[in-house]
């Protein structure tokens, strides 16, 4: 009950962080559909073309402006001392990078899960594949919320090359994005690719507490 | 209740410090003393069990500090040399916050009170970022009041204050210290409030 209730107050706190950097999460929206109109613009009016390529496009923008907000990971509580505080309040550094991940998750990637009907019509998506594109987006978005925790731990590490997380998030979602792509694009072996991506996740998740952790744990010893 | 042996810490084969040993029990009030760079908050990280000593041991209520880790943080509150408020938050915000995550029992009347004492009861809604560097160094202090732990270990609170709030502070350790409290912090300047021990860095 202690321990529900901590997590309560976690969130809340989360809920407070995010709702005061509520711009951020608006830029990032629009940087999401200005990079639409930008395709839409550059490759031209036809429907046909976004029904081969809207997708694509869609996922490949998704992951863009996801890799946006992982300074604001765990940067501004690195440097402001809450990481510790935090720590010394009973959060073991595994629980933080957990808790975190969630917490990107529901405040920065479900406004784009939100946004994916409209996206959807201004790349000619069909109806048929919306439910498809959803369920691909909600496992691929916990797996970059994972891999951006992870490479956003790094970065407290390497103070000089902050794109370095970014870049190593781009390399690790290419077989997201491959799999993600393939739910809805192939008619057959929906079943099939959804457990491949489950089972991505399911490292991720195993993964990321303790890489996060470990690294938080010696950015703050260092620090 | 703290007890650190012989602490020693080298790092990148330079000895930060040697052979430091602190006995911390209720009533008592530790000051570190010694220049900048001289190791005090490296120090208070090594009895915060954030860094690891080269040699020496630590313990806390006669176990191995890491055997008795959960109990030792949950009688802590450490004030670092940062602040930890949000600043983008505003006063009563961050004190909600620090409410809710340090499941603080102490009502707003009672935090209200110590806000007037510290003149930021007029702050209450302002955002930190408008505040001064005196008074958010205040605020940070507040946590003190709101936690009510044992043990409050502090890395130069007097930073940023006037000499009236100093002699607060140092009344409000005192005041903590009757209670069966005990206070460690470090200060590169003498704060002129009554210590019980000192450890020169």
């Amino acid at each position: 009950m202690i321990f529900l209730h901590k997590l309560l107050n976690f969130y809340y706190r989360e809920y407070k962080l995010n709702l005061s950097g509520f711009q951020d999460i608006l830029t990032n929206i629009t940087f999401f559909f200005i990079s639409i109109f930008i395709f839409i613009f550059s490759i031209g009016p036809e429907k046909e073309t976004y029904s081969f390529l809207g997708v694509g496009i869609l996922w490949t923008l998704l992951l863009l402006s996801s890799t946006l907000s992982l300074r604001k990971f765990y940067q501004d509580d690195f440097e402001n001392g809450n990481l510790t505080l935090l720590h010394l309040n009973g959060f073991s550094f595994e629980l933080i990078a957990i808790l975190k991940t969630f917490s990107h998750f529901i405040f920065v990637q479900i406004p784009f899960l939100l946004s994916i009907p409209l996206a959807s019509i201004l790349l000619n998506v069909g109806n048929e594949k919306l439910y498809r594109l959803t369920i691909s987006f909600l496992l691929g978005a916990l797996i970059l919320s994972s891999l951006g925790s992870i490479s956003s731990s790094m970065n407290l590490l390497n103070k000089r090359n902050y794109l370095l997380g970014s870049v190593i998030v781009m390399i690790f979602s290419i077989p997201i994005i491959i799999f993600s792509v393939g739910i809805i694009n192939i008619n057959e072996n929906f079943n099939s690719l959804v457990g491949i991506l489950s089972g991505i996740l399911l490292i991720t998740f195993a993964v990321n507490p303790w890489a996060s952790g470990a690294c938080l744990k010696i950015a703050i010893q260092n620090n | 209740m703290l007890l650190a042996q012989n602490l020693t810490l080298c790092r990148l084969e330079r000895i930060i410090f040697e052979n430091i040993s602190i006995s911390l029990s209720s009533g008592k009030i530790i000051i570190l003393k010694g220049k900048n760079g001289s190791g005090k908050t490296t120090f208070l990280k090594t009895i915060l069990n954030l860094l690891e000593p080269t040699s020496g041991t630590i313990y806390w209520k006669g176990k191995l500090l890491s055997r008795n880790l959960y109990d030792y943080y949950n009688n802590l509150t450490y004030i670092a040399d940062k602040t930890s408020s949000i600043k983008q938050l505003s006063v009563y915000e961050n004190i909600k916050i620090w409410k809710k995550i340090f499941s603080s029992h102490m009502n707003y009347e009672k935090i209200e009170e110590i806000l007037s004492i510290l003149n930021l009861k007029v702050f209450l809604g302002a955002r930190v970022s408008t505040l001064s560097l005196g008074e958010i160094k205040k605020l940070e202090l507040l946590r003190l009041m709101i936690e009510n732990k044992k043990i409050w270990i502090l890395d130069e609170p007097f930073t940023n204050l006037d000499m009236e709030t100093i002699n607060l502070i140092g009344q409000t350790f005192e005041d903590h210290c009757k209670n069966e409290g005990c206070v460690i912090f470090s200060s590169h300047q003498d704060p002129l409030i009554p210590v019980s021990d000192e450890v020169n860095l």
